[in-house]
């Protein structure tokens, strides 16, 4: 094959990596990308870097796993481990979904604010809208649109760059493991994991390819997808965390709503910093509000056999609509509760999805070390050492969260025993 | 068979896990999984899988009884008495439990929550038998240990009758009867059960299929279903069933690959089939060329009505529709038409040249598909022939092509799905 004709099959295959890694950096990717800069300035750019480069190696590996067996997730979690595993891993999932799906509507609110449309307007709205044009029109050039206004989001790259960071400092942060002991910043660590990482993207990225009949011969372009999709995911995360810790952090400005992440884009577009930061928020929720409550019904439904598919009707697949219905409804309503912080919503959220992740990677290690599944694809000893390691880290991680969170004290005093 | 007596009956994840004990009350292992033969009869279980260490079985006559606690023997366990698997035999748990199955009576893919077994007792021996799986929200509930919420629903059953696996236990083990079955199946309901299917499943299971059965199922598909279907079967098979598809759709497909892969396809096609789809090919996508297929009944002019009989039985495997008999002479110049009734009831000594109608209805391969489906619709037509500026004709446009375009999205299959449910109603559960 010449080199044209690469191309051609490059970019015929190419979407599922891209896709998963706009719908990565969604209304929680910002918030807490954003948080992160503002609270701690530099040093939490080396735990966004190691989650990318960990972001790559568990997308290509559900990414692989999809292109070699042609099934999703979910199908192979129940298949291999049967009923019960299956039932726990769902549960993590809509657990997790629900909660991301919330964050992703409390973007939508946001954005919405910033143009002034009050959330009780247009939260409903939009999730009426988003319900409907999943059922009934092409998602396909939907998805289109909303890609292009993630790219918005690259403002925050020039933003990073016109505001001079102190390159040589940013530079020694990136590359010094920082760990504080305080509960506040373990929660961070959390969530910049667990939204770098999340266990629909995982899902997500994994079905998106067997969908599109991507099979273990055309797998080196998927791979290429995959590793160029989540590049820009940590492209653009570094640059959202070096601005608003140049900006916020430097100013000792806290941030409290996600419009005080807008503040960031002001060196580039002055008075319309918190316009463009809009766009690019509205973009980024809608993209995954409409991904994720859909993934999420698919993979139940295929783990436990229940019709599925946006081409049947309700009377032949009634699971498959109640739980995609039901998930809109519920993230929409949770986030109308009267008094509640959006942005705190956004945060939450993906702390919890960095807790929930351990199980799910587990799955997907375990299976695609399989031989009888994988085949001459099976993971290389090299490739589990590194995927277990950081399975192992996130959940030391996760418990050492949980302790912190119900022992405030007792951590803190065993990280000053250990001298952090 | 008179003395048939059921003992029993119970379900697979009730005895999963469960422990055997010997008849001196000494545990011996766990039960694992059942090994089962299905032979001409009806499937039985020949073995327990108790140890996860070797594959060796206990044989199925040593089980005296079992309850909620567990499995009985009927002897002191000794290693010696235990047998390796046979070939014809497989595991039940690891085979289908879990699994995706076609239900050959739904005609659709479903995944087995759970398998039920009888315990029956004939002519002195007892055996156990797998009569259904079970595929309902019940048979979840009871494996996630929560039947008790759902005692009023009803269990939803396949049996074992209608199951197809979709992964083969082993490759001797195809049976004759899913073959019949499957045979029974309508194209379009095989169409739809492909497309759920994954890559790997599809593999096996167009293997399953006779030839025929194969390219007839691929021709109900969508398009971008045929296109994946085909990029994903090895070169060689998929060049025999472009080879014998009607050339349109074969041409449909090979436009939608790209220009190396049709090339290698067509290259490894026969070389006549292969050139009628080449012609095809090379009309844009809206014109009436696209739409066309090169399958259709010429007949030359001279012949008498009973030599164009004898002459159609020869032809009609081939063509796309034999009601519309095209009369053409030496240079294949469109002469005339005359319909299958009027051939059958014409005189067998009358010639062609004095049946045929003259005025015949065409349009050319550059005309865009509203002029085709306007034409077919205005003149009535089942089909309308397509010829060139010299009048020679080059195919066919039939009417369900233009249906096809008139109804771009699923319901094609639909329709036909219902109109075979009906079908099968009306005749009491038969197909045909």
């Amino acid at each position: 094959m010449n080199l044209k004709a690469r191309f051609a099959l490059f970019f015929a295959i190419m979407g599922p990596g891209m896709v998963t890694a706009f719908a990565d950096n969604d209304a929680g990717g910002i918030a807490t990308y954003a948080a992160a800069g503002a609270k701690y300035g530099y040093s939490l750019i080396f735990t966004m870097l190691i989650s990318t480069v960990l972001l790559a190696i568990a997308q290509e590996i559900s990414a692989r796993t999809g292109a070699v067996t042609g099934r999703g997730l979910s199908d192979l979690i129940r298949e291999n481990f049967g009923v019960k595993w299956a039932f726990f891993a769902m549960s993590v999932l809509l657990i997790a979904n629900l909660g991301t799906t919330t964050s992703e509507f409390s973007g939508i609110a946001t954005s919405f604010e910033i143009f002034g449309v009050n959330k009780y307007l247009s939260v409903p709205i939009m999730a009426f809208i988003i319900w409907w044009l999943v059922i009934k029109t092409d998602y396909a050039k939907m998805e289109k649109i909303l890609l292009f206004l993630c790219l918005t989001f690259f403002s925050y790259v020039i933003s990073g760059i016109m505001v001079k960071p102190p390159w040589p400092q940013v530079f020694v942060e990136s590359i010094t493991p920082t760990l504080l002991g305080t509960p506040a910043f373990l929660l961070m660590v959390v969530g910049v994991i667990g939204t770098t990482i999340t266990p629909w993207g995982q899902f997500y990225v994994q079905s998106s390819v067997v969908d599109k009949g991507i099979t273990a011969q055309d797998y080196r372009y998927t791979r290429w997808d995959v590793l160029i999709g989540t590049f820009f995911t940590g492209f653009i995360a570094f640059f959202i965390i070096v601005s608003t810790a140049a900006t916020l952090f430097a100013n000792n400005i806290p941030i409290e709503t996600a419009k005080d992440a807008a503040l960031a884009l002001k060196p580039l577009a002055g008075e319309y910093a918190s316009l463009l930061f809009g766009f690019g928020l509205l973009g980024a929720s809608m993209l995954a509000a409409f991904v994720l409550p859909l993934s999420t019904a698919y993979a139940v439904c295929e783990a436990f056999g229940f019709e599925h598919g946006i081409s049947k009707s309700y009377r032949e697949a009634p699971v498959f609509f109640s739980l995609y219905t039901i998930l809109i409804v519920l993230g929409a309503a949770i986030v109308l509760w009267p008094g509640l912080s959006l942005y705190h919503v956004m945060l939450t959220t993906q702390v919890v999805n960095g807790a929930l992740l351990p199980p799910i990677l587990i799955f997907m290690v375990l299976i695609a070390s399989k031989k009888s599944i994988m085949g001459e694809y099976v993971n290389s000893t090299f490739f589990n050492i590194i995927a277990w390691t950081f399975t192992l880290i996130l959940v030391l991680l996760s418990l050492l969260l949980l302790l912190s969170t119900l022992f405030p004290e007792l951590a803190t005093n065993a990280f000053r025993s250990i001298g952090l | 068979m008179e003395d048939l007596r059921v003992l029993g009956e119970f379900y697979f994840s009730q005895l999963l896990n469960k422990p055997i004990r010997d008849a001196k009350g000494h545990r011996v292992g766990r039960l694992l999984d059942m090994a089962i033969r299905w032979d001409s009869v009806s499937p039985h279980v020949t073995g327990i899988r108790y140890t996860k260490g070797a594959h060796d079985l206990i044989p199925i006559k040593l089980v005296d009884s079992w309850d909620h606690n567990g499995m009985r023997l009927n002897t002191a366990f000794n290693p010696k008495l235990t047998c390796p698997i046979h070939e014809d035999e497989t595991f039940i748990g690891k085979w289908l439990l879990d699994k995706q199955i076609i239900d050959l009576e739904g005609s659709r893919i479903v995944r087995v929550n759970d398998i039920s077994l009888s315990w029956v007792a004939r002519e002195g021996h007892n055996y156990i038998v797998l009569v259904a799986v079970d595929i309902g929200v019940r048979g979840l509930f009871r494996r996630l240990g929560a039947e008790f919420l759902l005692s009023r629903l009803d269990n939803k059953f396949v049996g074992c009758q209608f199951i197809k696996p979709l992964e083969n236990r082993t490759s001797a083990l195809q049976l004759t009867r899913e073959k019949e079955q499957l045979r029974q199946l309508h194209p379009a309901d095989i169409a739809d059960l492909i497309e759920d299917m994954d890559y790997k499943q599809r593999a096996a299971f167009l293997d399953s299929l006779d030839s025929q059965q194969a390219i007839d199922a691929l021709t109900e598909m969508e398009l971008d279903v045929q296109v994946e279907v085909i990029t994903q079967m090895d070169e060689e098979r998929a060049s025999d069933i472009l080879e014998e598809m009607p050339p349109d759709e074969a041409a449909d497909i090979l436009s939608e690959l790209s220009s190396e892969k049709s090339e290698e396809l067509l290259s490894l096609m026969e070389s006549d089939d292969a050139e009628d789809v080449r012609e095809l090919m090379q009309y844009e996508e809206d014109t009436a060329g696209s739409l066309m297929t090169t399958e259709f009944i010429g007949l030359p002019i001279w012949l008498t009505a009973e030599q164009a009989i004898n002459e159609l039985r020869r032809l009609a495997p081939e063509a796309e529709t034999i009601y519309y008999l095209y009369v053409v002479d030496e240079q294949e110049t469109l002469e005339g038409v005359l319909s299958l009734r009027e051939l059958i009831i014409a005189s067998p000594e009358t010639t062609l040249k004095d049946l045929m109608h003259t005025k015949v209805v065409k349009i050319s391969p550059y005309d865009d598909h509203e002029k085709v489906a306007d034409t077919i619709h205005k003149y009535g037509l089942l089909a309308v022939p397509v010829v060139d500026d010299q009048d020679h004709i080059l195919g066919i446009i039939t009417v369900d092509d233009v249906l096809e375009l008139l109804m771009p999205d699923r319901p094609r299959v639909e329709i036909y799905s219902t109109l075979i449910a009906r079908r099968r109603q009306a005749k009491g559960g038969h197909s045909e």
